[in-house]
């Protein structure tokens, strides 16, 4: 029950409270590039929430299987070579970030492959933008937040496992998704407006993001609150 | 300790490197889609710069028509002949006639001969501009704020005094900016000759109301219509049967150009040769 709890106050915290583009600042350029038309921010949130679950899987894995120290799979090949007590200390988690960018890009590039076969209108009208994913900070972020909850934890039942990891990216996904139609929404109207010319363009979709970030911390502190009130 | 945390460490990357692209190339073989090496043929024949002229969103979307539903070869305005050429090669089928196209302005008022203009504040364009009733006196005619400048990507269109102006030497008839006119006075025409005659006027009021708001405006008095068949008047507005003209009918179409009353036709095209 506790467990189910947490997942939800994870799921809530990823996907509005601390939304990854609202409050982290992470994934702007997509927010800002791909927020044109309401269909193409919703088709380019679902890839996005997409490519982030796949890599948040693989990179939970690779973390907790080989990367930190006393994993199982790193620990295991060590012992051949080394006394047990090192074998166990063997840290690699210097490796993170260029093996998240591997698994990054690997699952932006099956993906594509995925949708110019089976969605090919939605190949055609995403363009560029899909393999601009791999480039997405918003992903790599993901990947490291899951990290900074499974490395260095000081007791080892506060590390999280695969349900929380994907359950974070998952709705971190969902998020970024919630503020790029909101922005393309926006946008769509602010076709019709007479804006000054200084203020054109990514000018007025900056300032319009600013506003609709600190409209996003009207929700800071509910996930404590919440937290305080249902698990004591 | 640490060549063998350097050896795992290397061997994690190696690891991951032979799984990811033994996935990956699986999958290449698996969500392969086949691309018919026609449509890449005439993609490379096409000029590439996705102008959407020949009414498709971009050179590869025309490319697939072309080699999949058997669409003609010759809408290709700006690869001209050559372009057709090539492709009617790959398709092996015949070239269609071959006509240049050009952007026409059908008004020829500058601020000058406009007899009544008023203020506008709003917005500085043609489309909010148009809502507006009575920015300038004719409801037909250019408003002269330049969508259509702001819609051309090849520099062929300008405002000069007030009246949205074609270069001939850089327009490649792609219809960007007869799209955005809100008024619809530009019109993509095929160019017999170099230079062509048209009217250029839109003004489809009787002849005391096209009068009353521009100096240069068609009253349709069909003096045009008694000096060559190609001129044919309807609501009050004459027009020029462009797809007829030859070169036989240059003297007619001058002699029309004098007779005009309020000299709203003219002779267009690039500036050199007749």
């Amino acid at each position: 029950m506790i467990y189910l709890l947490d997942l939800m106050l994870i799921a809530l915290t990823a996907a509005l409270i601390n939304n990854f583009v609202l409050y982290y600042f992470v994934g702007i350029c997509p927010f800002v590039g791909v927020s044109r038309k309401v269909e193409m921010a919703f088709g380019m949130g679902l890839a996005v929430t997409f490519v982030i679950s796949i890599a948040a899987f693989i990179s939970w894995s690779i973390t907790t299987m080989v990367l930190i120290p006393g994993a199982p799979l790193s620990s295991f090949i060590a012992g051949f070579f080394l006394p047990e007590e090192s074998a166990a200390a063997i840290d690699l988690t210097i490796l993170s970030y260029i093996v998240y960018i591997f698994a990054i890009a690997s699952s932006v590039q099956f993906v594509e492959m995925y949708v110019r076969k089976f969605f090919p209108q939605l190949y055609s009208s995403f363009g560029v933008f899909l393999p601009l994913i791999t480039t997405n900070c918003a992903i790599l972020f993901a990947c490291l937040t899951i990290m900074s909850h499974v490395v260095g934890v000081e007791n080892p039942q506060d590390a999280w496992d695969l349900g929380r990891a994907i359950t974070l990216a998952f709705f971190g996904g969902i998020g970024f998704t919630i503020a790029i139609v909101i922005m393309s929404g926006i946008r769509e109207e602010l076709e019709l407006c007479d804006i000054p010319e200084p203020f054109q363009d990514a000018a007025i979709t900056l300032i319009i993001g600013g506003i609709l970030a600190i409209a996003f911390m009207g929700f800071t502190g509910v996930d404590s609150g919440i937290r305080e009130a249902l698990i004591p | 300790m640490i060549t063998t945390t350097l050896a795992i460490a290397a061997g994690t990357m190696l690891v991951m490197a032979v799984v990811l692209s033994f996935i990956l190339g699986w999958a290449n073989k698996k969500f392969k889609v086949e691309i018919d090496p026609k449509i890449e043929a005439v993609i490379d024949i096409l000029p590439g710069v996705n102008c959407g002229g020949c009414g498709y969103l971009g050179c590869s979307d025309y490319a697939v028509a072309i080699v999949t539903d058997n669409d003609p070869v010759n809408k290709c305005t700006v690869g001209g002949e050559a372009c057709a050429r090539g492709l009617a090669d790959i398709m092996g089928v015949e070239v269609g006639e071959m006509v240049k196209l050009f952007a026409v302005v059908n008004c020829g008022a500058h601020t000058s001969d406009r007899l009544k203009t008023h203020e506008y504040r709003g917005e500085k364009r043609c489309a909010s501009a148009h809502l507006v009733a009575g920015v300038q006196g004719c409801t037909f005619g250019c408003l002269g704020f330049g969508d259509c400048v702001r819609a051309c990507h090849y520099d062929a269109m300008h405002i000069v005094d007030g009246l949205a102006t074609v270069d001939f030497n850089n327009c490649i008839g792609c219809g960007a900016c007869s799209k955005v006119c809100p008024r619809s006075i530009i019109t993509i025409t095929g160019f017999m000759a170099d230079k062509i005659p048209t009217v250029t006027c839109s003004n489809k009021d009787k002849a005391k109301d096209a009068k009353a708001v521009c100096k240069t405006a068609c009253v349709g008095c069909k003096a045009c219509t008694k000096l060559s068949d190609l001129f044919s008047i309807t609501n009050n507005l004459s027009t020029y049967d462009h797809a007829a003209y030859t070169e036989e009918h240059y003297e007619t179409a001058l002699k029309a150009i004098e007779k005009c009353p309020t000299n709203c036709i003219h002779f267009i095209g690039k500036s050199l040769g007749k």
